[in-house]
């Protein structure tokens, strides 16, 4: 191709300012995409207000709650920032980590509750506890740090045992009134049975630390942070006994396949399911949908022989502004709806159990359309005494950690229950106390 | 573009010196308008944060106080943490099974696919299908082959009479082996791809030269097919050493990091001190560490390299 001198010059000189204006269009659209702007306002003059929860669409009590709200609070559009639940913890972490500005953040355990608020991620609402009336709000003194608040309650949840009635007919046996951890591995064994190439195990425990580690401390005052251990050794020694005799899925079986408890208590794989009251609302939704036809009811947590009344542990679940949120004030405004009696109200009727606890939601509760309506039924939904899952200090994650770790291997019998005492109390006074 | 970049200044009129040193910059602008969307994703993304990785591991941070100097200590740390001496010991083991059995199935899938047989084409696609296969779903399906009661591969070992088979996931001394299997199983279809790609550069007199001399199928893989296969041999090599040092997804997919810490693996340490426990200075430390290893086993590979081509 033959130019001229001038007009190949010209050329060049649009080619340049076409590739440099180019780049830079490319730039701006690379960079602005790392700077994950969010609109604080929705535009219509209303404010959005953006919430973290999990599971949305099968944790019906949020949608309750944001209903709830938005119909209190005309104008103001919630926003869920849904996040699949297995995946919470880390997610919210990392968001947390990198400056996000959520407004409002779900804390689901307290064990990472008390991670966020020791550094200073979630902002001080001391002001909205000593404001109102909250002496009914169970849970409240888990999220006390230090006497500030960083988080209010909206619901408690608290460990009960879940049977399948249809098995316990079935095998003409009657649930006692005052279970003992003997009476319920006896009974466990007996249920166990092979029904049609199927196999039905007498329990099932999850391969949560909480279900062999948290009862133990909750009904031999155990600390779990106190670095000595020994409280443990019956309960593993029961959780063990079971898995040898077949009477409960084993725990490698359950991690390799990362086994789920509502799968196996749904589809009557186990007879019985020691678990959080949590689970009444999806079970009762299930039931709804006609997914499941389990024939359930409630009993409460079994006892050590020694043990006066019903003692268990459990986790309230509560509400926190992100100390970087755009509408802080909403967001507070948010968070003690949620933990007030309106909030109650709505979560109540779908079989969620609030934090504000009256006779009238209770009773409320027990009205729902699917609820078992039998004694001890009610009776394991009244515990003497709630222990929370796991105490919260700067070290709680750590431990945490540590009694993981421990337990998996106690569990899969790599250690020897004692062995793997003695390496908790080790790590724990070694890695985190010392 | 290329015309406008290579075109040589008129010589016989030497225009002034505002005019040339206009032109040379010229092209330096043009070239750099166009890496630069790139340049700048990368210096944002990569570049900045593995910068300041290296100054954070200098710091006590946790991400909201201020950064507080501490000098060595992190690295002091380092040396009394079982946890890190866990996770190194894992990592080590798992490079040390995961880079040859890797190469090795890897280069046997090349050798056995790169023959005229019927369908070689799909069975070239079935072995590269995992690479391209969500790890997720990798992970999962390998976890339920390995169930230690229900899964398969337990139940044809004990078929052949293998009473006790092992635990796998589900036990610490057979926890990583699983993952390896599951990597290698994952990877081999894309290094077998570079090895193959690297056999149909070998040219077919070296063979028939070699056949003549009468050399068996074994002493033409070892004097032909080796030696020529070096330099994708060496890319494979380090390329596997880089992602072994790095694995991180697999493992927290499929045991995380369990059972006890049989699994823990150096990547996994960085993101549980640095965005689980919030010691940003302290994970910075150890992604540092890591960094160095991977470094050092590269540098001592490209040496090693140009000691044998020299």
């Amino acid at each position: 191709m033959i130019l001229s001198h001038a007009s190949g010059r010209a050329r060049e000189r649009r080619h340049l300012i076409r590739s440099i204006a180019v780049a830079a269009a490319l730039t701006l659209a690379a960079t602005a995409c790392g700077s994950g702007g969010q609109a604080g306002g929705s535009g219509d003059g209303g404010s959005t207000l953006t919430v973290a929860v999990w599971n949305m669409a099968k944790t019906p009590e949020f949608k309750a709650l944001f209903d709830a709200f938005q119909a209190a609070n005309p104008g103001v559009k919630i926003q869920p920032v849904d996040i699949l639940a297995d995946d919470y913890a880390d997610k919210v972490t990392t968001m947390l980590a990198g400056g996000d500005s959520t407004d409002v953040i779900t804390m689901k355990n307290v064990t990472d509750y008390s991670r966020y608020s020791s550094r200073g991620q979630l902002t001080d609402i001391t002001d909205l506890v000593k404001s109102g009336d909250t002496s009914k709000l169970a849970g409240l003194d888990a999220y006390n740090v230090k006497n500030a608040y960083f988080a209010l309650p909206y619901r408690q949840d608290f460990w009960l045992l879940y049977y399948n009635k249809a098995y316990f007919d079935k095998a003409g046996v009657k649930m006692p009134e005052n279970l003992t951890w003997d009476e319920y591995a006896k009974l466990a064994q007996q249920l166990t049975k092979e029904e049609g190439g199927k196999k039905v195990y007498g329990t099932y425990h999850h391969t949560w630390r909480s279900v062999v580690q948290a009862i133990s401390a909750a009904q031999t005052g155990g600390d779990q942070l106190g670095g000595d251990y020994g409280f443990f050794t019956d309960q593993y020694n029961l959780a063990l006994g079971l898995q040898k005799a077949g009477a409960t899925l084993d725990f490698g079986t359950a991690t390799a396949q990362k086994s789920d408890y509502k799968t196996m208590f749904e589809t009557g794989a186990t007879a019985m399911l020691p678990m959080g009251t949590w689970y009444i609302a999806s079970i009762l939704a299930q039931k709804e949908k006609g997914a499941t036809d389990v024939d359930w009811a409630l009993a409460p947590m079994p006892q050590r022989p020694d043990g006066t009344g019903v003692t268990t542990f459990g986790s309230p679940t509560a509400f926190a502004v992100n100390k970087r949120a755009k509408n802080a004030d909403l967001a507070k405004k948010f968070v003690q709806f949620a933990a007030g009696k309106a909030g109650a109200d709505a979560i109540a009727k779908i079989g969620v159990v609030p934090a504000l606890q009256s006779p009238e939601i209770t009773s409320a509760y027990f009205g729902i359309k699917g609820m078992p309506t039998d004694e001890l039924s009610k009776k394991a939904f009244q515990p003497d005494k709630v222990v929370l899952e796991m105490p919260v200090s700067e070290h709680t994650s750590d431990v945490d950690t540590i009694l993981k770790e421990e337990h998996e291997l106690i569990m899969v019998g790599d250690k020897t229950v004692a062995d793997g005492i003695k390496s908790m109390n080790e790590r724990v006074k070694n890695e985190v106390l010392n | 573009m290329t015309h406008v970049i290579t075109q040589p200044a008129p010589s016989s009129a030497p225009p002034s010196a505002g005019p040339r040193s206009k032109r040379a910059w010229r092209p330096i602008l043009i070239g750099w308008s166009f890496i630069l969307p790139n340049f700048v994703g990368f210096a944002l993304f990569t570049l900045i944060p593995m910068l300041a990785a290296f100054a954070l591991a200098f710091l006590d941070w946790d991400s909201y106080s201020t950064p507080e100097w501490v000098g060595l200590k992190n690295f002091q740390r380092l040396l009394s943490d079982e946890n890190f001496h866990v996770a190194l010991r894992n990592t080590l083991f798992y490079a040390a099974g995961h880079i040859p059995l890797t190469l090795i199935v890897a280069l046997g899938l090349a050798m056995a696919l790169n023959r005229k047989i019927r369908g070689v084409q799909f069975f070239r696609t079935a072995a590269f299908f995992p690479y391209i296969t969500s790890l997720v779903a990798v992970a999962v399906v390998w976890n339920m082959l390995f169930n230690p009661t229900a899964g398969p591969i337990n139940q044809a070992l004990e078929a052949i009479g293998i009473a006790h088979p092992p635990r796998w996931v589900a036990s610490t001394d057979w926890a990583m082996p699983a993952v390896i299997v599951t990597s290698v199983w994952r990877d081999m279809g894309y290094y077998m791809v570079l090895y193959l790609a690297g056999l149909q550069t070998i040219p077919n007199e070296y063979y028939e030269a070699a056949r003549v001399d009468g050399a068996n199928a074994w002493q033409r893989f070892w004097s032909v097919t080796l030696p020529c296969l070096r330099p994708t041999t060496f890319f494979v090599l380090v390329m596997l050493t880089i992602q072994s040092f790095k694995v991180l997804d697999l493992i927290v997919v499929m045991t995380d990091g369990g059972p006890g810490r049989s699994t823990l693996v150096l990547a996994q340490l960085v993101y549980r001190e640095g965005i689980t426990e919030g010691h940003f200075g302290y994970s910075s430390a150890i992604a540092l560490v890591l960094f160095v290893i991977v470094l050092t086993v590269t540098v001592v590979q490209f040496r090693l390299n140009e000691r044998r081509s020299a």
